[in-house]
């Protein structure tokens, strides 16, 4: 299905740190209420500029996952009482199963599948729909795009890729479902102004035909394409009177190739991993080892949809 | 040492009164009409409507038995904000008037009245265990949507707290599941402003102990156009005031999963 793939760790793209001087603070574990899938690993059709896992169409360095693992990191996570199921890669719908592993999570609770739209024609949409209205609980689907403007969106996530992306909103608006439209900041610069880009994006979707814009917007992060972060690691001293409970890490945990990780920015890592694949032993304090903790804690951003 | 819980029938659980006075006062004749043995309110007394001192006396004149919510938290303890969470710049635009609006309007004693509410109750309704809480049992402004709350995260919190039966609010619209194991799951609704289907009447909840448990959504009716010119004379936001006169949500839709929100206008 996926063809052979060679997994491959590189520190420099993943600007992991080499050797933490100091035991890192670590995040306190509350309880499992986010489980993340990442469920195509880094694969994934498009290579955005400031993606932070570096996905891309070639070999993946962290492989896609397999249907099984997922039904049981599913069933572990309910057993837990989870709260919500995110699906995320690369790009979820290159994966073969990904309408019957969105029903099975949505039996177990809430589903959000994060993509970049590309994939999403009419009758994917339709398969979406009939989806959303059987299942218990709300599906969310998260589409991606860094600007309103072709121009500038297509810069960072290549050519066509706005057209597509802004075609799959409209396919799933048509069928009554109102998807989370989700950027970066990384063309905040070009929407100075009152409300910003988020009043941008929001006039651009009702310009789209869509009357109940739903948006996220979110920091970028200094990992993966982009350049690293000269930034020093959190330390103890930085936490002083901060409450730890609400980084993401606290209450979520990521499954994906080679073990469950603390967050979905740091999955695949292995100074992020807390289990071979177990999501039991995985639910224990996580360090906050990784640059990109400095802009968890600094922005107080959660990959969650609110 | 245990707690000693109250015991009771049948009783009356509101939530969000949102400043709501004229929503709060027909709700009480309405829950006393139906002769429960009490009347419960799960928090947030501020927030959105005029005079916040208004729904103070009412609360204590009808000896309702209150729990603290987010608002009432952050109004206490003189937070900058409500407490709700939000990340998009429009509601926390409204968000932040109507914060700083009751902040002003809520005298020191009611604050402190606030500061000294409880963040849960337990009591026994019939055989029945019950917790109240806001949110949830484990986060005071943890948003509970029927289409955003599985099974078993409510099987998970009521295991955890030893309870037949868990009561919130905060979302400000209503749901009941009754889960295979005989447990409920009840977010009793508000009655500060109605919630979100074009109807102007808000809701609230009478629940009756049996074998099984009876639970009762119960529409209330009130002088919403009277409200809302009390709003727009206190210069609050037209959009608050639309939303009491049309019933349906303008602002603070962040938090709606897909399902609740597509149900809505905006």
């Amino acid at each position: 299905m996926l063809g052979r793939m060679t997994p491959r760790f590189d520190r420099i793209v993943l600007n992991e740190a080499a050797a933490p001087v100091a035991p890192a603070p670590r995040a306190p574990f509350l309880g499992l209420a986010t489980l993340w899938v990442q469920i195509t690993g880094t694969w994934c059709n498009l290579e955005c500029r400031h993606c932070i896992n570096a996905s891309g169409p070639r070999t993946p360095w962290l492989k896609p996952l397999d249907g099984e693992t997922i039904r049981r990191a599913i069933r572990e996570a309910e057993a837990l009482g989870v709260k919500e199921i995110y699906f995320t890669g690369g790009e979820p719908f290159l994966h073969r199963e990904i309408l019957p592993l969105l029903e099975r999570a949505l039996e177990a609770a809430p589903t959000t599948v994060l993509t970049n739209g590309t994939l999403i024609g009419p009758e994917r949409a339709d398969a979406l729909a009939a989806l959303a209205a059987r299942a218990p609980y709300s599906l969310e689907i998260r589409v991606s795009l860094d600007d309103p403007d072709r121009a500038r969106n297509d810069a960072i996530r290549g050519e066509g890729v706005w057209e597509k992306a802004v075609e799959a909103v409209r396919l799933l608006k048509a069928r009554g479902l109102l998807p989370i439209v989700t950027a970066t900041e990384i063309t905040a610069d070009a929407h100075p102004g009152p409300g910003g880009m988020q009043a941008r994006f929001r006039d651009f979707l009702r310009e789209q035909g869509v009357e109940r814009p739903r948006l996220k917007i979110m920091p970028v992060f200094a990992l993966g394409r982009q350049p690293a972060s000269d930034q020093p690691p959190l330390t103890e001293e930085d936490l002083e009177g901060f409450d730890r409970s609400l980084l993401q890490c606290a209450d979520a945990r990521v499954v994906a190739a080679g073990g469950v990780y603390a967050c979905p920015i740091l999955a695949g890592l292995p100074g992020a991993r807390l289990s071979a694949g177990s999501l039991a032993e995985s639910l224990r304090s996580a360090p906050l080892y990784h640059p990109a903790c400095v802009t968890c804690h600094r922005t107080g951003m959660t990959c969650r949809n609110s | 040492m245990p707690e000693q819980l109250g015991e009771y029938r049948r009783i009356a659980v509101l939530g969000g009164v949102y400043s709501n006075a004229l929503a709060l006062e027909a709700t009480l004749a309405d829950a006393r009409a139906r002769g429960v043995e009490a009347v419960f309110c799960l928090g947030d007394m501020g927030g959105f409507g005029p005079h916040p001192d208004r729904v103070f006396p009412l609360l204590r004149e009808h000896a309702v038995l209150a729990i603290q919510g987010n608002y009432d938290e952050s109004l206490a303890s003189g937070r900058t904000d409500c407490g709700c969470g939000y990340t998009d710049p429009r509601d926390n635009h409204f968000a932040a008037i109507s914060y700083r609006y009751t902040l002003e309007g809520t005298s020191t004693e009611n604050k402190a009245w606030l500061g000294a509410l409880p963040r849960h109750r337990r009591l026994k309704l019939g055989p029945h265990r019950v917790l109240m809480c806001h949110g949830s049992p484990r986060v005071i402004n943890e948003f509970l949507w029927e289409s955003a709350t599985p099974n078993g995260l409510l099987r998970h919190l009521m295991e955890r707290a030893e309870v037949d039966v868990m009561l919130c609010t905060h979302t400000g619209i209503k749901w009941h599941r009754a889960l295979p194991d005989a447990r409920h799951a009840v977010n009793v609704g508000v009655i500060g402003r109605p919630e979100n289907d074009g109807r102007t009447n808000v809701w609230y909840t009478v629940l009756t102990a049996g074998p099984d448990l009876a639970v009762e959504f119960v529409p209330v009716t009130y002088d919403h156009e009277t409200l809302a010119r009390e709003m727009e004379r206190e210069g609050l936001p037209a959009e608050f005031a639309e939303t009491v006169r049309t019933g349906w949500w303008t602002t603070c839709l962040e938090n709606l999963p897909a399902r609740e929100r597509a149900r809505g206008k905006y």
